[in-house]
């Protein structure tokens, strides 16, 4: 590695975001941005609704209880406890068995398995929900990447989830599943490969439109001879590394791939894209230019320090603003995720892999380089008929009565996989069996009474309706079917597919 | 359809290449000038999509039996002569698609030989994205039906449930070719599935249909979107499960899986929901090892279930009102593996078929010795040529805006 010239700021006037292929314009909410006041501290009061909405965006949801836990913290103690946990996390290794998930010969659905359980484990959702934004930012897929490498990728992402941009995206292109997925390890002296040097910078740090062929082409002979060896480890192979002198972005110089991450993470421009990319993610979509630059000015001072900017995002007035609120449609995983931890249920049932595939997100297999296009893109009837029946599916699902004879060779059930939230803590949550103060009781928990009167109108006609399948109104007879329907149906409510 | 098809296969010895034709004859053959768009179109056809997927050997398929280099590259998977169905004195058909073969015999099967593009992919992944977005050069979101659709159904349409099924993918999920930026396709697994599901309460239903349609719009952008979404996801199933009640197939289908889903597709058609676009499924032709087992047994599929669904189609006047079009990520290489298998290759054979499709092989099988740099197959016809067809002379829609580029188009509508 040579030394880079300390960055003058080098920008061409060309050099600008291009949004036109990102399916979120057009979903900017309504109202005016106020800039000057957008990322300073919110010191509103810190409601549950708020902190709600601070674990659904900062982490995977939560169960009622938790909700009122972390409201408690206030603002700033909630977002220091996401940002910095002060205890170590669950133990995770008991599952499935870790020595396992690094052999070559791991299958696609144990890796996903492990992932999944992490994310409705971990004390630590912030660090999650970060390991799955990197994972859709460097979209790699088991399809072109065995299962193994993918669980070191998201190890990787997991350990720098909250850490230096450059540190993250110098890892990333040294990363054993980056070089398979993007062909760097075939990138040498003789045959230069420009896969992984044109991505690094249109889909991982400045977007297209800002630089050359040239700069791609010179990218890729810097990038030569970062490979993997036999035991699919990387390395670098210096007869295959061309070292002769290359232009890239203005500047020239015998540069090597960490001469490269620097020069791409000192662009202004390279600012505005992971700023942008941050907010869609925990803002809401298509976030207005200023908004934007505002943020990339944050992080520009703080060094390119991701927990410095998302701290900055968790902590603003806009991120607490009405027109953030419920303004994003929850992600496959996170919908999914989100109502395995409201109700409580301890592990991820097995099916739900194929159930996130049928909602369009199955984790270690975004759809392509670009990753997930989020948005809009989450909604069609067969995904959202998949919201619906898996939520019909987890809620409505009781653990079979034990065998009337104890000693009966009945296969075991796994109670862990079932809801440990009943319809017995609903009502006693609401003190009693009577409707209204049940119905009153779910819809705080389950969505923070985010709901319109007709709303409420229907949902007690159903609780108190005489139909043909639960003829009789709510009471001790039939309570367990109809709080277990209600809960289903105000968890598959349009409020409760937006984050 | 017989008579007319008899008719059609005899009356276009000249069009139709076989291998006996001088070679500038095979490529002019290709390239047919524009129809006059949507004038000699129906509006009522349908494009069913066949996605063989893994990577289907295409020498395997159509054999070229007569050629010494292909027993001698192939001697344990090669196919002897005296068990191929015979196509001319150059090649023949893999000795398990008799269903095919009855197709092809009353003209009702295009075989367009060595397909493919420039600089071929050998992952399947990047190798799928590239025929579902037919756009090899640069990767793109959307797929080449969804651009279709996108150019076709208007938004007003695209928001009501009577119009949903305008483009169908038969399965759990939606292949890249029919995502478009404002047309929703439904992925229907089983037509079951396709439903909100309750288990035994009903009321469940009912009330999530209120919810959805009662909602009224708030602040957030998505929500409109949602309950739209929600209204043609809730009652669209209903609509489409009381249309195909009536229908009766007319053979019955075999019981893989893969002829299920064309019976299903044929459901579709005949209850007339407006569909335009099925897409289906058939894999995995990944045969890197003890290859003809696995691959005879799904080109057994593939042949027999075509021949029901045909068979069926006709019984219900519908056989000339769809045109199925096979498709593959990429052929396999030349020579067999240490394993009986074959590796990753490059082109293939599409099929064609239906009562509309002028029969016959179009194009020469490509030479197993004159091969590319890596030692593969080269292709003869770009596969964006053979979309350009569809879109323009079936679809009657303009390939141009869809497909990047200009093709001509090849003679097989």
């Amino acid at each position: 590695m040579v030394n880079v010239p300390v960055p003058e700021r080098y920008e061409s006037p060309h050099m600008k975001l291009d949004t036109s292929t990102d399916p979120q314009v057009g979903f900017r909410p309504p109202g005016e941005l106020d800039l000057a006041a957008a990322l300073a501290r919110y010191d509103g009061p810190f409601t549950r609704r708020d902190a709600a909405h601070l674990l659904r965006r900062a982490g995977f949801g939560s169960t009622a209880s938790e909700v009122d836990t972390w409201a408690s913290f206030g603002m700033n103690g909630a977002v220091d406890a996401l940002l910095h946990p002060a205890q170590p996390d669950v133990a995770f290794d008991d599952y499935p068995d870790s020595t396992a998930l690094f052999d070559p010969k791991t299958r696609n659905i144990t890796a996903q398995m492990w992932w999944l359980d992490r994310m409705l484990r971990t004390q630590h959702p912030l660090v999650e929900k970060m390991t799955l934004f990197w994972h859709g930012h460097f979209a790699t897929s088991y399809r072109k990447v065995p299962a193994n490498l993918m669980v070191q990728q998201i190890d990787l992402f997991r350990d720098q989830a909250l850490g230096h941009f450059g540190q993250l995206l110098l890892a990333v292109s040294k990363d054993p599943a980056m070089l398979v997925w993007l062909d760097n390890r075939y990138n040498n002296k003789a045959h230069p490969n420009e896969n992984y040097a044109r991505e690094v910078m249109e889909l991982f740090a400045l977007g297209l439109g800002n630089y050359t062929e040239d700069d791609v082409k010179n990218a890729a002979r810097a990038f030569t001879g970062w490979t993997l060896d036999k035991n699919q480890s990387f390395i670098f192979r210096p007869n295959q590394h061309d070292d002769d002198p290359k232009t890239f972005l203005g500047r020239t110089g015998n540069f090597d791939g960490a001469d490269i991450v620097s020069i791409i993470i000192s662009q202004p421009i390279h600012q505005r894209f992971i700023c942008r990319k941050l907010l869609e993610f925990f803002v809401y979509s298509d976030p207005e230019p200023e908004l934007v630059d505002a943020l990339a000015s944050t992080y520009a001072l703080s060094g390119g320090d991701i927990a410095k900017t998302v701290g900055t995002i968790l902590r603003s007035n806009v991120f607490y603003s009405p027109r953030a609120y419920r303004a994003l449609p929850k992600s496959p995983i996170e919908f999914v995720i989100g109502t395995l931890r409201f109700m409580n249920v301890r592990k991820v049932p097995k099916d739900t892999v194929a159930w996130l595939q049928r909602m369009g997100q199955e984790p270690l297999a975004p759809p392509s380089v670009k990753g997930w296009d989020g948005g809009p893109t989450w909604i069609n009837t067969g995904t959202l008929l998949a919201r619906f029946n898996y939520v019909n599916r987890v809620v409505k699902a009781s653990p079979p009565a034990a065998p009337a004879g104890a000693m009966s060779a009945a296969p075991a059930v796994d109670l862990d996989t079932y809801a440990a939230f009943t319809p017995d803590d609903v009502v006693r949550q609401a003190g009693g069996m009577d409707s209204d103060r049940v119905l009153e009781a779910i819809v705080r928990d389950a969505i923070q009474d985010d709901l319109t009167s007709d709303v409420r109108e229907t949902m007690r006609d159903y609780l108190d309706s005489k139909n043909a399948t639960l003829p009789t109104p709510l009471g001790p007879e039939n309570y367990q079917d109809k709080i277990r329907g209600a809960l289903a149906l105000v968890l598959n409510l349009p409020s409760n597919q937006l984050n | 359809m017989a008579s007319r098809r008899s008719f059609i296969s005899k009356g276009l010895g000249v069009a139709v290449l076989g291998g006996t034709l001088p070679s500038f004859l095979r490529t002019a053959a290709f390239a047919q000038p524009l129809p006059a768009l949507g004038s000699s179109v129906d509006p009522d056809n349908v494009l069913l999509v066949i996605q063989m997927g893994g990577g289907n050997d295409g020498l395997n398929t159509i054999v070229p039996y007569s050629d010494d280099a292909y027993h001698r590259v192939r001697p344990v998977i090669g196919i002897p002569e005296q068990s191929v169905i015979k196509i001319d004195d150059r090649i023949g058909l893999n000795p398990v698609m008799t269903g095919l073969d009855d197709l092809y015999k009353d003209g009702n099967v295009a075989i367009v030989q060595a397909v493919g593009y420039p600089n071929p992919n050998r992952s399947h992944f990047e190798a799928t994205q590239i025929w579902e977005t037919a756009s090899p050069e640069n990767p793109v979101s959307s797929g080449w039906l969804g651009r279709y659709l996108d150019r076709t159904v208007s938004p007003r349409d695209a928001a009501d449930p009577n119009h949903i099924f305008t483009a169908v993918a038969l399965g759990d999920t939606v292949p890249t070719a029919l995502i478009a930026q404002h047309v929703d396709v439904p992925a229907i697994g089983a037509l079951n599935a396709f439903a909100y599901n309750a288990g035994r309460d009903a009321s469940s239903k009912t009330t999530a249909g209120v919810l959805y349609d009662g909602a009224k719009p708030g602040q957030s952008p998505y929500l409109s979107l949602l309950e739209t979404t929600a209204r043609n996801a809730l009652h669209g199933g209903d609509e489409l499960r009381a249309k195909i009640a009536s229908y009766k197939p007319a053979v019955t289908y075999p019981k893989d899986a893969f002829s299920q889903q064309l019976q299903l597709a044929a459901q579709i058609v005949a209850s007339r929901v407006g569909t335009r676009i099925i897409f289906v499924s058939i894999g995995s032709f990944d045969t890197h090892a003890g290859q003809r087992a696995q691959q005879d047994r799904l080109l057994g599929y593939l042949s027999q279930g075509l021949r029901a669904f045909y068979t069926d189609l006709a019984a219900h006047g519908l056989a000339d009102n769809v045109l199925a079009m096979t498709f593959s990520e990429f052929g396999r290489r030349v020579q067999q593996n240490a394993s009986n298998g074959t590796d990753h290759g490059t082109a293939m054979p599409l099929f064609i078929v239906g009562g509309k499709v002028k029969g016959g092989v179009y194009g020469q099988h490509p030479s197993l010795t004159d091969l590319d740099r890596n030692g593969d197959l080269k292709y003869a016809l770009d596969f964006r040529a053979a979309y350009a067809t569809v879109l323009a002379r079936w679809l009657g829609h303009d390939p141009s805006g869809i497909i990047a580029g200009t093709y001509d188009t090849v003679a097989f509508i």
